[in-house]
């Protein structure tokens, strides 16, 4: 409120320009669609020195454009994660073996597990050559995971929801329930307990706390959800709106063509029997059709919506920055393809791809385009 | 109808690894984890736009935000420890009192809400919501019992108790499935593009066996342990809702 007063004099008050600024953050499906491009130029290499340079282009946008809300500390797990990914990967080239090569670094016990549990080698030689390629893999696999992170600590949920399709209206109407009852939740733990602890009853045995503070803690919140049934219903809500029969029809022939369109081309994918094109174009339909269908289910729910969400020019430069990303991999695989690929036998030192590095270095263009007001404290 | 196909292509696309046949389209190229992952989104939202045809009421709507607050605040507990899993207990109790369709809805937004109160959006993210929104489905297709009765009150427990063992193990081998061909592609424990059914099947168990099987079992266990526990005091409190709100 006091953001929007502000706002019409003439120079703001900067606790009110920082409102503005975090109102106008980039859009969420913007963040989406840049992190997923960025997480695609990813999949595209196995060079060591660009998924780097990926996760520090992702980590630099991350640290500047991130607002102060809870998830926006979720860059730091997926690094955790990733970190992870590689150890496991590590771990796993070491006990059940991989790629070899000729530079032995350490021979472990060997044991060979007899047929009926599949037959697979322990243990034995670990090569550089190997571990190597082991370790670009589980890069590989961590900055994928980095790039979701950071597409979680960058967009909101809560504004991702206001975007879903109108169709799924009513689910979202849920989850948004869900996202401000789960608080509430930990709130009337607290307060069952208090009036327990008053009550003079302290007893810690599972059996008790079940029937003293579980159970009052599940009857209070679905007492709650029906008194928010009735406070919704009672302005006007879940009307069933009323749509012609036909269109009906329509939406509902769409959605089931669209999905036996998606079950017959898994199937004619999977198999061996049809063409690869005609399998393809099959998938193709069905998913159009799917999206013909919950297009057109939306139409049929006339609600309005507050503020609607637009998808500006900036958030479109976003998209563009995560795609040159992209394309600098894929003009690096016509040109350059041994750097994006560098070989691990015989170990040698990977070259930088220039044209891969040069799209991954575009796509931090987001940290100019939408920084926070939080600047670049991270 | 649209229930039935979006489950035969939540299976497929889970398990193509197993299905894809050699020479077939998929094993030329190594789109297929990306293809799968892009279109279960796709497919799951068709499920339910199907299910909550013509629009859940207010009701509906309330309680499905309820209980999927309650999942996602109990998620929690369960994350790290050896596959402790606090999530499913709730959602087969849920599918089991307000059926089939309810119980698919809560295995999606249930997962989904957790997912986003904690920032854990993911890859892996459509195939817990499917996977799960199939173990809430099952429930409440489970037969019914003599209601009212001590031994049908007993008999409702054991049956769930059951259903709750094999759904956890079900859900672990899927999740595997999953993720499986990303993690690993190199080694003897690796999925082979195009390797046939019996091969990568032996494959999948033994790998299964290897990393995940004490968090199935871990999941199982106290999966059945919270159904007994919790259970006769969550139907009650469930089913009273239900009364209340005037829909069974």
């Amino acid at each position: 409120m006091t953001g929007r007063a502000a706002m019409r004099t003439t120079k703001p008050p900067p606790e009110a320009r920082a409102a503005a600024n975090r109102r106008a953050a980039a859009h969420p499906v913007a963040w989406w669609g840049w992190a997923l491009l960025l997480a695609t130029a990813a999949g595209g290499t196995g060079n060591p020195w660009v998924l780097l340079l990926i996760v520090a282009v992702a980590g630099l946008v991350v640290t500047w454009c991130r607002g102060d809300e809870p998830w926006s500390g979720a860059y730091r797990v997926f690094l955790y994660i990733g970190l992870g990914a590689v150890a496991v990967r590590m771990a796993f080239y070491i006990v059940f073996g991989g790629a070899d090569g000729p530079t032995v670094l350490l021979t472990l016990p060997s044991v060979t597990l007899p047929d009926w549990a599949a037959g697979f080698r322990l243990g034995g030689n670990v090569t550089a050559e190997g571990t190597l390629a082991a370790a670009y893999d589980g890069l590989r696999l961590a900055t994928l995971l980095v790039c979701i992170g950071a597409a979680n600590a960058l967009a909101s949920p809560r504004r991702l929801l206001r975007s879903v399709p109108a169709a799924l209206y009513e689910v979202s109407v849920a989850v948004v329930v869900a996202l401000s009852v789960a608080p509430q939740l930990v709130e009337s733990v607290g307060r069952v307990r208090r009036a327990r602890a008053l009550r003079g009853n302290t007893s810690r045995s599972p059996a008790n706390l079940m029937r003293t503070v579980v159970s009052p803690v599940l009857h209070d919140a679905l007492e709650r959800s029906l008194a928010l049934a009735a406070a919704m219903a009672s302005r006007g809500y879940g009307r069933a709106a009323d749509v012609p029969a036909p269109a009906r029809r329509a939406t509902n022939a769409f959605l089931l063509t669209g999905l036996v369109g998606l079950c017959a081309g898994a199937y004619a994918l999977l198999g061996a029997a049809t063409p690869a094109p005609l399998a393809w174009t099959v998938v193709a339909c069905g998913a159009a059709a799917a999206v013909f269908g919950i297009t057109f289910a939306s139409k049929r729910v006339p609600h309005t919506r507050y503020r609607p969400d637009r998808f500006g020019p900036r958030d479109w430069a976003v998209v563009a920055a995560g795609a040159a990303a992209v394309a600098g991999t894929v003009l690096s695989g016509v040109f350059e393809p041994s750097a994006l690929w560098p070989a691990t036998n015989p170990l040698s030192v990977p070259d930088l791809p220039l044209w891969a590095a040069a799209g991954v270095v575009i796509a931090a263009a987001p940290a100019l385009l939408a920084p926070s007001s939080r600047g670049g404290t991270p | 109808m649209a229930l039935a196909l979006a489950a035969g292509f939540g299976l497929v696309a889970m398990s193509w690894p197993l299905l894809a046949a050699p020479g077939g389209a998929l094993t030329e190229t190594t789109s297929g984890p990306w293809l799968f992952a892009l279109l279960l989104p796709l497919v799951t939202a068709t499920a339910v736009i199907q299910l909550t045809e013509g629009g859940l009421d207010a009701r509906a709507v309330a309680m499905l935000g309820v209980l999927s607050a309650v999942v996602a605040a109990v998620r929690p507990f369960g994350a790290g420890a050896a596959g402790v899993e606090t999530v499913f207990f709730l959602i087969i109790l849920a599918g089991r009192v307000f059926g089939p369709g309810f119980g698919f809805i809560l295995g999606c937004t249930g997962l989904f809400a957790s997912a986003l109160l904690t920032g854990g959006v993911g890859p892996w993210l459509p195939y817990q919501m499917l996977a799960s929104a199939f173990v809430g489905l099952g429930a409440g297709l489970l037969p019914g019992t003599a209601a009212g009765t001590r031994a049908g009150r007993a008999g409702e427990l054991a049956l769930l108790a059951v259903y709750a063992a094999c759904s956890s193990i079900l859900y672990g081998l899927l999740m595997n499935l999953s993720f499986w061909p990303f993690a690993f592609t190199q080694g003897n424990l690796a999925y082979v593009p195009g390797g046939g059914l019996e091969e990568n099947l032996s494959r999948l168990l033994a790998y299964s066996f290897v990393t995940s099987l004490g968090w199935d079992v871990g999941r199982a266990v106290t999966t059945v342990v919270l159904v007994l526990l919790t259970g006769p005091l969550l139907l009650r409190v469930l089913r009273r809702a239900a009364r209340k709100a005037n829909w069974v």
